[in-house]
């Protein structure tokens, strides 16, 4: 046991992009504590400046390989409601298909990949294949099926191409959908062995209750569209989120902080496994039910395990719609509206894989962008992680330097954080315990 | 001819050489962007009209998917090896700990880093011959276009790719 603790870690590895985390105890007591962005210039907003309503959705799908689906759907829904563009059913149902390949991908990223290494004890992934070669081949068998949904979706598997304002370029065959549904009955297999997988891992135990906010929906667990919804019970519609969701400069770093009701909020998987939990298929419950996972959780760790249940229920909910889509009929008339470019203010909200997204376009008469407010979750998630920080040091204060070290990457981790679309380096210091 | 909608993660047979080549990086980081730029020229030779280009974009993991299933793979992107900016490089990664041991990073902001990518194929078992081709990289930051002295470097870099492409017995 150490009274002063003065720790650094740099890089914080297993995170997209890179941040800088520094913990200066001293007689035990938290000093300073600071998760440092060192943010780049807003420049995808500057960028959507003048552009027409067809360009959009293509710029701000290259702001990250991992959230791509997010960013082309939260920018279509944005400039959709701004020139006042209804897309048919058929459209809403297939981006809601996209949609949960891309939250599978990347939560197969986090949970086997980045996280599943911290759980095992392993340095990492290239570490599993040795002693869990099982958990990486469901890894791979899992990301390859949703790559392959987004691919015959979109067009590509990350970037799509076909889907954009007004509806698809071009739609998927009969034959595909399919198909689709035949690799998603496939999955059951891997995802009841990850399950047995997961039920021997120690999650850490560590509590903390914050607000949780996430996009809601009477009828889904809600992905692609809904109110926006707070723990703290309070739920506006996407179109009012400057009523609740504020961000601030902080001196210590210039990603902007978030907060609503309270100094922090979180997002991802956990918030909205804990505003939505009941709108999860009964596959998904049963699931989160063997792997002790219960609405409402408070611990951050459980983040990852909220993840490996969305990716049951987006299998589960994947078949529910080709099978409502193959019922109805693909119809051709049905792929886009009419465009009318014009003005008008429109917001986007959608929960890309790491929480809440928010895009914010004023299209001037010309028909062109004059203004954009782009929020994106990990943002939203800095002062959360610092005040988690703040409540799980002290608990863990009479464990080695390692330990501890280990302890915060571990908790930073499990956010999730994918800071390469806001930012481009991380590195933990601990200072002084 | 060239596919430009094959993607990342469709690993059937590709072309009847056989060859696959994977421009990564985000294009509105600046120089990260060298790989999709050079890709996009690739395109518009007949040289390269029996050869897989893939706009691979920010997604490093799915190299996995692409290495299998293919006799080579080119992968174009900026790297960072220590040496100039000025410097074209020619990767042959015939062995990935000598490769990592060079301390070759890729700047791409992607998931997994190259050199995990790299460990990972090897751990699984895929032999693809895999060759990586890139120059460091001046600016990173976000912007569309790259630097003059980076863009400078295409004709070189396209140049490297067809020899390699040349090396394979057809």
């Amino acid at each position: 046991m150490v009274n002063n603790l003065n720790v650094e870690v740099s890089p914080v590895s297993r995170v997209e992009g890179h941040g800088d985390l520094i913990i200066n105890v001293k007689d035990r007591k938290i000093e300073k504590l600071m998760f440092r962005i060192p943010e780049s210039p807003r420049f995808f907003e500057a960028m959507l400046v003048g552009r027409k309503y067809d360009e959009p959705s293509h710029i701000t799908s290259r702001i990250c390989g991992i959230c791509s689906v997010a960013h082309t759907c939260a920018s279509i829904k944005a400039t959709e409601r701004a020139l006042d563009i209804q897309p048919t059913e058929q459209t809403i149902n297939l981006r809601k298909l996209i949609y949960h390949h891309e939250n599978v991908q990347s939560n197969v990223l986090h949970v086997y990949f980045l996280a599943a290494p911290d759980f095992f004890g392993a340095g990492s992934v290239i570490s599993l294949v040795e002693t869990h070669p099982e958990v990486v081949n469901i890894a791979l068998r899992t990301k390859k099926m949703a790559n392959d949904m987004v691919r015959i979706i979109g067009g590509r598997a990350v970037h799509p191409i076909r889907t954009v304002v007004g509806g698809f370029t071009k739609l998927p065959t009969e034959e595909e959908m399919i198909i689709m549904r035949k690799m998603l009955e496939d999955c059951y297999p891997d995802l009841e062995k990850s399950l047995e997988v997961l039920k021997t891992v120690k999650i850490p135990d560590f509590e903390r209750e914050t607000e949780y906010i996430s996009i809601s929906d009477a009828n889904d667990y809600a992905l692609y569209d809904g109110n926006i919804k707070s723990t703290d019970g309070w739920e506006i519609d996407d179109q009012d989120y400057l009523d609740k969701i504020n961000e601030k400069v902080v001196q210590h770093s210039t990603a902007k902080h978030c907060w609503a009701n309270r100094d922090s909020y979180m997002v991802g998987a956990l918030a909205r496994f804990n505003n939505n939990y009941e709108r999860l298929t009964d596959n998904a419950k049963e699931y989160a039910e063997e792997l002790g996972l219960k609405a409402p959780c408070y611990n951050t760790f459980m983040n990852n395990i909220a993840q490996f249940v969305e990716i049951v229920h987006s299998v589960d909910d994947s078949i529910r719609l080709i099978d409502k889509i193959l019922e109805e009929g693909l119809d051709e008339d049905k792929a886009m509206v009419d465009i009318k470019p014009g003005a008008g203010r429109g917001v986007g909200v959608v929960e890309a894989p790491r929480g809440l997204l928010i895009h914010d376009y004023t299209y001037n008469d010309k028909g062109r962008i004059e203004k954009a407010n782009l929020i994106i979750p990990t943002n939203m998630n800095y002062a959360n992680i610092e005040n988690d920080m703040k409540a799980l040091v002290p608990e863990i204060i009479d464990k080695s330097e390692d330990e501890i070290r280990l302890a915060c990457e571990m908790l930073i981790r499990a956010y999730d954080p994918c800071i390469s679309c806001s930012t481009h380096l991380l590195s933990v210091k601990l200072i002084n315990k | 001819m060239a596919f430009k909608d094959k993607d990342i993660s469709d690993d059937s047979s590709c072309t009847k050489i056989n060859i696959r080549i994977v421009g990564f990086g985000n294009k509105y980081r600046s120089d990260d962007g060298i790989g999709i730029k050079v890709i996009e020229e690739l395109e518009k030779i007949d040289f390269f009209k029996d050869v897989e280009i893939i706009d691979g974009g920010t997604s490093g993991t799915d190299l996995i998917f692409l290495a299998k299933g293919c006799r080579k793979i080119i992968i174009v992107d900026a790297i960072d090896t220590g040496t100039h900016t000025e410097e074209v490089l020619c990767i042959h990664v015939d062995d990935v700990e000598e490769f990592i041991k060079k301390d070759c990073k890729s700047l791409s902001l992607h998931d997994l880093n190259l050199s995990d990518i790299l460990r990972l194929i090897k751990a699984l078992g895929i032999d693809t011959d895999i060759s990586i081709i890139g120059v460091k990289p001046k600016n990173i930051n976000f912007g569309e276009k790259l630097s003059p002295e980076i863009e400078n470097k295409i004709p070189q870099i396209i140049s490297r790719i067809k020899e390699e492409i040349n090396k394979v017995n057809i």
